[in-house]
C-alpha cells in the first residue's frame, strides 16, 4: 500500500495516525472538563 | 554553499531579536520566584501545548534521528507510535494531571524537588539533581551538534565556529529569561517549527514524483543496503529489520524503547505539568500535543528514510555514502541544502533555530536550577537567587559546548537515547510511585533510584558496544569494546536497568504498604 509492503511499517503508521486522532477526539471531549 | 551568508546571518539575527523581544515581554511578567520557575501556574492550554511539544522536539529528532531514518530506514516510525501515544496521551491523561495536582499542592517547582517534597527526603532530592547534572550535559550536547551541523553545512564554515556561533546564540536567550518567558518563546518557536516540517513533507514528495511513486523508489532500493548492515539484519528502508538482529535491537531498544519511555520522566517536561491552571488546560493540550508529534517526528522520520531515493536518483548513492566519513547526521543538513530552493534553506534555519532554542533554554533552565536549587541551595536559597540560576546555567552551557566537542560522529540520536535511556531507568519508577502511591515510602524510593542509576551506567560503561565506544572506559581497562557478545552489547541498557529498579521499588513499596496497614489499627486515633 502506498508503496510499502512491510506490515508492520504500515501498522506503525496507521498507529501514529490513528493514536493523533485519539489525542483530537479526546481534547474535543474533554474541551470544558477539569476545570478549577 | 548554497546561500548567501549574509542572509542566512540576517535572518537568524532578526529571528533571535524577535525571540529575545518576546522573551523580555515575559520577563516583565515575570514577578516572583514562583513566575521564574513554573511560570505562574497560569498557562494558556495551547501555549502549554506548543511549549511542551516544542521542548520535546528538537534539532535531535529532526537531524539526529532523521539521520538514523536515512540510515536505518522507517523502522524509526514506531518510536512516533510511543512519543504519540506515551508521550502525549499517557504523559498527560496519567501523569500530569496528578503532578499538576500534587506539585500545586507541595509548592514544588524542579523536578528534584517534587521528589524530594514527596518522599520527605534531601537525598531523593540531591541525587536527583546530581543525576540530571551528569546525564543532561549529553543531551544538550547533542542538540547544539545538530543546530552547529545545519549551520555549517549551510554557510560553509568550519564545525568549531559554527559549534561556538550556535551556542553563544543560545546562551544569549537561556540566561536572559525565565520559564515564563520561555514558554511564550517556545509557543511561537512551536508554531514555525510546524510550518517548516509540514513544507518539508509536502516539498519532498513532490521532488520526488508523489506518495506512491517515492515509497516505490525507496522499497526497490532494498538490494543497494550496505553490506555490513545487511549482515546486522537490515532488509531495506520500508521493511523492519531481522527480528533479534542486532539493527533491530539498536532500533527497538535503543532508538525506539529508549525515547519512547524515556519521555515519560523528562524532569523538563514534568515540570511543564506544574505549569497549568488546572486539569482543563491539561486535555486540551492534548488535542494539540498529538497532532504537533506526528508532524515533527513522523516527518522527520518518512523525510530522512527518503533521502535515500534523492541521493540515488541524482548522485547514484545512498545516503549514508553522501555523507562525509558516513556521519548520518549530515545527512538532513545535506539533504535540505541540495534538495530544497533557498529561501526553504533559510526557513529551515529557523525552525531548527526554533527547535534547539526552546529545547535547550528548558534543559539548561532545569541544569541550572537542579545545580543551583536543589545541589547547592537545597531548596532553601533557591527562591531568592535568580542571579544565581543564571550563573548556574552558564556553568552547564560552558560544560555542554565542551562535551560537543568531544563527541565523535553520528553521535545526535545515540546520546539523545542515552539520556532518555537514563532518566527512564533512574527516574521514572520514583516518579508513577509517587505519583500514584497513597504513601510513597523513602526506602523503596531510595533504592529504586540508587540501582536504576548504577546498573545503568555500568551496562552503559561496560556491555552496550555502541555506548561503551563513545565513553572508551571499558577500552582503556579491558582492552575491549564490551564486556558481552551479541545479543547482549545491542541491548540498551534501559532494557535491564529499569525492570531492575521497577521491580525494587514495587516490593519494597509493597511491604511498607503492609507495614503501614498492620500499624494502623494500633495506633490511637484522634
Amino acid at each position: 500500500m502506498l508503496g510499502i509492503n512491510d506490515p508492520t511499517i504500515l501498522l506503525a503508521y496507521g498507529l501514529s495516525i490513528g493514536l493523533t486522532l485519539v489525542c483530537v477526539v479526546y481534547g474535543l471531549l474533554n474541551w470544558n472538563k477539569g476545570g478549577d | 554553499m548554497a546561500v548567501n551568508p549574509l542572509v542566512l546571518i540576517s535572518v537568524t539575527a532578526i529571528y533571535v531579536a524577535l525571540m529575545l523581544y518576546l522573551g523580555w515581554l515575559g520577563y516583565k511578567k515575570t514577578k516572583t520566584s514562583e513566575d521564574y520557575l513554573v511560570a505562574g501556574r497560569e498557562a494558556h492550554p495551547v501555549i502549554i501545548a506548543l511549549s511542551y511539544g516544542a521542548t520535546f522536539i528538537s534539532t535531535s529528532a529532526i537531524v539526529g534521528f532523521g539521520g538514523q531514518a536515512a540510515n536505518l530506514g522507517m523502522g524509526l516510525i514506531w518510536l512516533t507510535v510511543l512519543n504519540i501515544g506515551l508521550g502525549i496521551l499517557l504523559a498527560f491523561v496519567i501523569f500530569g494531571k496528578k503532578t499538576r495536582e500534587i506539585g500545586q499542592r507541595l509548592h514544588a517547582v524542579t523536578f528534584p524537588d517534587l521528589m524530594g517534597k514527596i518522599y520527605k527526603s534531601q537525598f531523593m532530592q540531591v541525587f536527583t539533581g546530581v543525576v540530571i547534572i551528569v546525564g543532561m550535559p549529553l543531551y544538550t550536547a547533542a542538540v547544539l551538534i545538530g543546530g552547529a551541523q545545519f549551520i555549517r553545512e549551510t554557510i560553509d564554515i568550519s564545525y568549531s565556529t559554527s559549534l561556538i556561533g550556535f551556542a553563544l546564540i543560545v546562551a544569549v536567550y537561556v540566561i536572559f529569561g525565565g520559564l515564563i518567558a520561555v514558554m511564550y518563546t517556545d509557543a511561537v518557536q512551536g508554531a514555525i517549527m510546524l510550518v517548516g516540517m509540514t513544507i518539508l513533507l509536502v516539498a519532498t514528495y513532490l521532488l520526488l514524483g508523489g506518495v506512491n511513486a517515492a515509497n516505490s523508489s525507496l522499497t526497490a532500493m532494498a538490494p543497494l543496503v550496505p553490506e555490513n548492515l545487511a549482515n546486522a539484519g537490515m532488509t531495506g528502508w520500508t521493511t523492519m529489520p531481522v527480528f533479534g538482529s542486532s539493527i533491530w535491537l539498536t532500533v527497538i531498544t535503543t532508538l525506539v524503547l529508549g525515547v519512547g519511555i524515556g519521555v515519560l520522566a523528562q524532569p523538563q517536561l514534568v515540570v511543564r505539568f506544574m505549569t497549568a491552571k488546572n486539569n482543563k488546560s491539561l486535555n486540551r493540550a492534548v488535542l494539540i500535543g498529538g497532532p504537533f508529534i506526528l508532524m515533527m517526528t513522523g516527518v522527520a522520520f518518512t523525510v530522512g528514510a527518503l533521502t535515500n531515493v534523492y541521493f540515488y536518483q541524482t548522485l547514484g548513492k545512498i545516503a549514508v555514502q553522501v555523507a562525509p566519513g558516513g556521519n548520518v547526521d549530515t545527512i538532513i543538513p545535506i539533504f535540505i541544502n541540495m534538495a530544497m530552493p533557498d529561501w526553504f534553506v533559510v526557513l529551515f534555519m529557523v525552525t531548527l533555530l526554533a527547535a534547539a532554542m526552546s529545547t535547550l533554554s528548558s534543559l539548561f533552565h532545569t541544569m541550572g536550577t537542579a545545580l543551583i536549587c536543589d545541589i547547592w541551595g537545597r531548596g532553601r536559597k533557591c527562591a531568592l537567587s535568580m542571579r544565581a540560576n543564571q550563573v548556574g546555567i552558564l556553568i552547564m552551557i560552558i560544560a555542554s559546548v565542551i562535551i560537543a566537542f568531544l563527541m565523535p560522529g553520528s553521535i545526535i540520536a545515540l546520546a539523545t537515547a542515552m539520556f532518555m535511556g537514563l532518566t527512564a531507568s533512574a527516574f521514572l519508577p520514583v516518579f508513577a510511585v509517587a505519583v500514584y502511591a497513597k504513601k510513597p515510602d523513602e526506602t523503596a524510593a531510595k533504592a529504586s533510584l540508587i540501582v536504576g542509576t548504577v546498573v545503568w551506567f555500568i551496562y552503559a560503561l561496560f556491555m552496550n558496544a555502541r555506548y561503551a565506544s563513545v565513553f572508551g572506559l571499558c577500552k582503556a581497562l579491558t582492552g575491549k569494546v564490551s564486556l558481552v557478545g551479541l545479543p547482549w552489547s545491542a541491548v540498551d541498557p534501559l532494557v535491564i536497568a529499569l525492570p531492575l529498579s521497577a521491580a525494587i521499588i514495587v516490593i519494597l513499596q509493597f511491604y511498607a504498604d503492609r507495614r503501614n496497614a498492620e500499624a494502623a489499627p494500633s495506633s490511637p486515633t484522634i
